[in-house]
């Protein structure tokens, strides 16, 4: 089987000229392996392109290292530190749950027990657990009691064991929330132990694993606590789970439902009654601090869990109403954390190398490449960026930073089907998705679901992520998509001779319009779909003061993210959210309630759903996708508007417009947008060219474009399915062209760039790299414009 | 619903002559579909296969349909070395286990393990393979799979 013995990550995308970068390399197998710093200038394998393209940078970290195998240890759970406390003779240890994999397939990764509550390693301890069989299972030491009752998956279930030392006697509840009218019933389970809990020293209290083993070896400190190696991950919700210090009655137990009690008036003791105040260990409320990645105990300890590998939060509980969406508005009722055996917010590897930039070094795309003398190879791509206020060039290149996460180590050629019925053929699998295939600790996507079924809604840029790699054709498209992708626009910069800087995401989402403002023109990657609120907001401001953007892609502006503030101590833009919500394509859907981002609280889904039109940031918005093929475009009547004109200089009207390409064949491919006036697009909005009528039957018109499902959907019949090149103006002379499809910029290395896709970029750039504002439009273009009024018919003329 | 055409019939050989002309005429496309290129290797133009042959537009949508671990697994393609090698190999359906290859055959193109894969489909599924007795629900069982949510 195939192989990737060499695989990293880098602390930062962005690093600014005089700061240092550190990197992380496994290095499983090979004795060393040869560090080499290259600019990244061309990433596309195809032999009808220029192929992949990389300059050695000549940086004093180059070097050959020792190679070291490292390992990450993905799956989500709290933790909190041996105590006294926790070392007790008798416990009652209750929660509710909502299982979504009780019982796993033999060959599965993580086949085995999964741990609920748990104190326990190695045969010593207590602890409350999902059994192999999917059972309900209490564990004291060796002795093992369970219900026998397969635990019913995505349904809430209370569970409760008791221990008391100086009975002997063990007691298990399992309720069920829903009991249908077959359901047998479950009585409590009791037996005689008789046993002392023996407790092994540094061994943690956790919810949702339990501690595998004590391990000193270099490889276990990379877990989390380090030296300590949780196993029996579970994937489901827990709310409210209580840890008391003494065997419980089942009235007592009921009661201790409702937990630690600070809103008692003329306080006495912790509640919720004076007696139960005295034997509480631990009163976890999961509604407390959503936005962090502590699990709050409101008990007299105040032993709050340490949160791994960000589980899903505003989750809803066992108690959810449906009369309130946003877990701020109804906190009591989103008391559920949803943990993943695949969860991973931090490889936390060890440090291999490191680079401190030269404070001279050009900003572009930089890669380190590491090789070995067998022949393995990995790159870990950055970006060197300039600080802010301190542009370089009149152009900035703003990589999709957020898009890249969203898809990073996607898992869809292998899941879903090949998700063959989308990409119209059979996919083709690379050496990073058999990596990926087999290393489901690397984690997955935004557009993966978790190995439980549920949607994948978080992702950390702490990690290997193989998709953001050159050389890497994408399943797809069969070609490259969004990193190497991006590197067409990169290599055709480079060939034309353009100065300009790089910029990404993080960057404009965290400095604003003073990371745009300094430039005369901004350049779009491919495929940006996945932004946030603060990013488009300086996107905005940027082109209403006269700043030129040129939207190089299609299925821009689409999805809510928002970087999760409980990691800003680990630096910008660690762990990116998003939830799919209502509309758009989902790869999965979120459920009821469970819409509001964890980490800002802000509704998820579609911008277009939050009131943000795709189409108003650069004038074009999506309206269908096909991934076979991709076709060309045609010049409109509007193309010869003197408002436009000039960007045809050298261009026929009656030319076929990027009938060759590097994505698909052509440049009108994938993803494609339209303008669509009562979707955003300004009224005054010229569409140049478009590719109405070219496309195949895998094209498809989006689920947000219809309210009911019907026949004729599809490239070969609906009006919709098209791609418009369009042009509008900004005012104080600023503008807006829009590309509008993914496909676009794998025609601009055709024929070494000299082709008519490369003169039409071109005469966009020149004139929007232009000092000052852009001339002004001639008077008669200005002129009342309804919004319903724009349907030029002639711009979807078929040729 | 549609039968598969079994072995034998004109219908097969007929699906099975204009598939393989469509991929040959797709060789050089950074994409594929089921369609002829006018000139091969370009998009410009294109007809035939799927948009005018009905049945083999259906039968591979079926095929398309799939979930990773019907059959003896589903067919995909893996490329061995970038350019240059490709080979056929099938999904597991189990979260953690990666593919394994099929045969040794070793493809120096990434369109002709399409046309082997249809083949090999037209010779694994049975006439009514995909039919309703035969679905199983998708969505959020853990399967990810696309074509049955």
């Amino acid at each position: 089987m195939c192989a990737m013995r060499l695989t990293g990550y880098a602390d930062l995308f962005g690093v600014n000229p005089g700061k240092t970068i550190q990197f992380y390399v496994n290095c499983d197998g090979p004795k060393n392996y040869k560090a080499e710093i290259v600019k990244m200038i061309h990433g596309d394998t195809n032999p009808r392109g220029p192929g992949h393209i990389e300059e050695k940078v000549n940086a004093d970290c180059d070097g050959e290292y020792p190679g070291r195998k490292q390992v990450i240890y993905s799956g989500s759970y709290g933790v909190l530190a041996d105590n006294r406390h926790l070392q007790a003779e008798s416990v009652t240890l209750q929660c509710w749950v909502w299982p979504t994999m009780p019982k796993t397939h033999p060959k599965y990764w993580k086949h085995g027990a999964q741990g609920l509550m748990t104190k326990w390693c190695d045969g010593k301890g207590y602890g409350l657990f999902i059994n192999e069989e999917g059972c309900l299972e209490f564990r004291v030491n060796g002795e093992r009691i369970t219900t026998g009752v397969p635990i019913r998956d995505h349904a809430w279930h209370f569970v409760a064991a008791t221990y008391d030392a100086k009975s002997g006697k063990a007691v298990l509840f399992h309720e069920p929330q829903i009991q249908y009218a077959l359901d047998p019933e479950i009585p409590p389970v009791e037996k005689k132990l008789g046993v002392k809990i023996e407790h092994t020293a540094r061994v943690p209290f956790a919810v949702a694993a339990y501690v595998d083993r004590l391990d000193k070896g270099a490889l276990a400190q990379a877990s989390v606590p380090a030296g300590i190696v949780m196993a029996g991950h579970y994937s489901g919700k827990i709310d409210s789970p209580r840890l008391c210090d003494r065997a419980l009655s089942r009235q007592e137990i009921e009661t201790m439902k409702l937990g630690a009690q600070p809103g008692l008036t003329e306080r006495r003791h912790s509640g919720p009654t004076g007696a139960l105040s005295e034997c509480i260990v631990g009163s976890w409320d999961f509604s407390d601090g959503i936005n962090t990645i502590v699990g709050r105990d409101l008990g007299p300890y105040l032993y709050d869990l340490q949160i791994v590998n960000c589980p899903t939060r505003a989750m809803t509980g066992h108690n959810f109403s449906g009369h309130n969406f946003d877990w701020k508005h109804a906190p009591k009722e989103y008391g559920a954390i949803h943990f993943h055996d695949d969860d991973i917010d931090d490889a936390r590897w060890a440090v291999d190398f490191e680079w401190t930039v030269p404070s001279n070094q050009k900003s572009a795309f930089y890669a380190v490449k590491l090789t070995t003398s067998k022949g393995d190879e990995d790159y870990i791509p950055f970006w060197v960026v300039p600080e802010v206020g301190k542009a370089k060039a009149k152009i900035a290149y703003m990589v999709p930073t957020i898009s890249y996460m969203a898809y990073a180590n996607e898992h869809l050629a292998n899941n879903a089907g090949g998700a063959e019925l989308l990409v119209y053929r059979v996919p083709i699998m690379q050496d990073q998705n058999m990596f990926l295939s087999e290393h489901r600790e690397y984690g997955g996507s935004i557009y993966d679901t978790h190995t439980d079924g549920s949607g994948l809604c978080l992702s950390s840029r702490l990690r290997p992520i193989l998709s953001i790699r050159p050389k890497y054709d994408h399943f797809l498209m069969q070609a490259p998509w969004q990193y190497p992708a991006d590197l067409h626009m990169i290599y055709w910069l480079e060939t034309m001779g353009y100065d300009y800087d790089v910029i990404t995401d993080e960057d404009v989402t965290y400095d604003g319009l003073a990371r745009l403002e300094q430039y005369s023109v901004v350049i779009t990657g491919s495929h940006p779909e996945h932004n946030t609120g603060s990013q488009l907001d300086a996107l905005h401001n940027y082109t209403q003061q006269g700043g030129r953007l040129m939207y190089m892609g299609a299925d821009a502006w689409y999805w809510v993210h928002s970087y999760h503030p409980a990691y800003d101590h680990l630096g910008r833009g660690i762990v990116t959210e998003m939830r799919r919500c209502e509309s758009g394509i989902r790869t999965w859907r979120a459920d009821p309630g469970e819409y509001y981002h964890q980490g800002t609280g802000e509704l998820g889904g579609m911008w277009r759903y939050r009131g943000r039109y795709l189409h108003s940031v650069a004038g074009t918005g999506m309206s269908s996708e096909g991934f076979d093929i991709s076709s060309y475009y045609s010049r409109t009547p509007e193309s010869n508007d003197p408002r436009v004109s000039w960007a045809f200089d050298g261009i026929d009207f009656d030319e076929k417009l990027g009938n060759f390409g590097l994505v698909g064949g052509g440049a009108a491919g994938t993803e494609l947008d339209i303008v669509d006036t009562m979707l955003g697009s300004p009224p005054h909005t010229l569409v140049v060219a478009t590719s109405a009528g070219r496309h195949t039957e895998a094209y498809l018109l989006v689920m947000e474009d219809f309210g009911f499902n019907q026949q004729g959907l599809d490239g070969t019949q609906h009006p919709r399915v098209r791609s418009d090149i369009a042009y509008h103006e900004t005012p104080n002379g600023g503008a807006c062209f829009a590309f509008s499809s993914i496909a676009f910029c794998g025609s601009l290395p055709w024929n070494k760039c000299d082709n008519n896709i490369s003169k039409l970029v071109g005469n966009v750039l020149n004139r929007f790299m232009q000092d000052g504002p852009l001339p002004p439009p001639p008077a008669d273009a200005f002129k009342h414009r309804g919004r319903a009024d724009y349907d030029p018919p002639t711009n979807k003329k078929r040729k | 619903m549609i039968p598969i055409p079994k072995k034998g019939t004109p219908e097969r050989a007929r699906l099975i002559a204009e598939h393989k002309a469509c991929i040959d005429s797709m060789k050089g496309v950074a994409g594929c579909t089921i369609l002829r290129c006018a000139t091969p290797g370009d998009t410009t133009e294109v007809s035939g296969g799927i948009h005018e042959d009905f049945l083999l537009n259906r039968v591979l949508l079926r095929m398309r349909a799939m979930n990773p671990a019907d059959g003896k697994g589903k067919l995909v393609v893996i490329c061995t070395k970038i350019e240059k090698e490709w080979r056929i190999g099938r999904l597991a359906g189990v979260r953690g286990v990666p593919p394994t290859f099929v045969g040794d055959k070793i493809y120096d193109n990434e369109q002709d393990p399409q046309h082997d894969i249809f083949v090999m489909r037209l010779d694994e599924m049975e006439e009514f393979d995909g039919y309703p007795e035969h679905f199983r629900e998708g969505w959020k069982r853990r399967d990810d799979n696309w074509t049955r949510t």
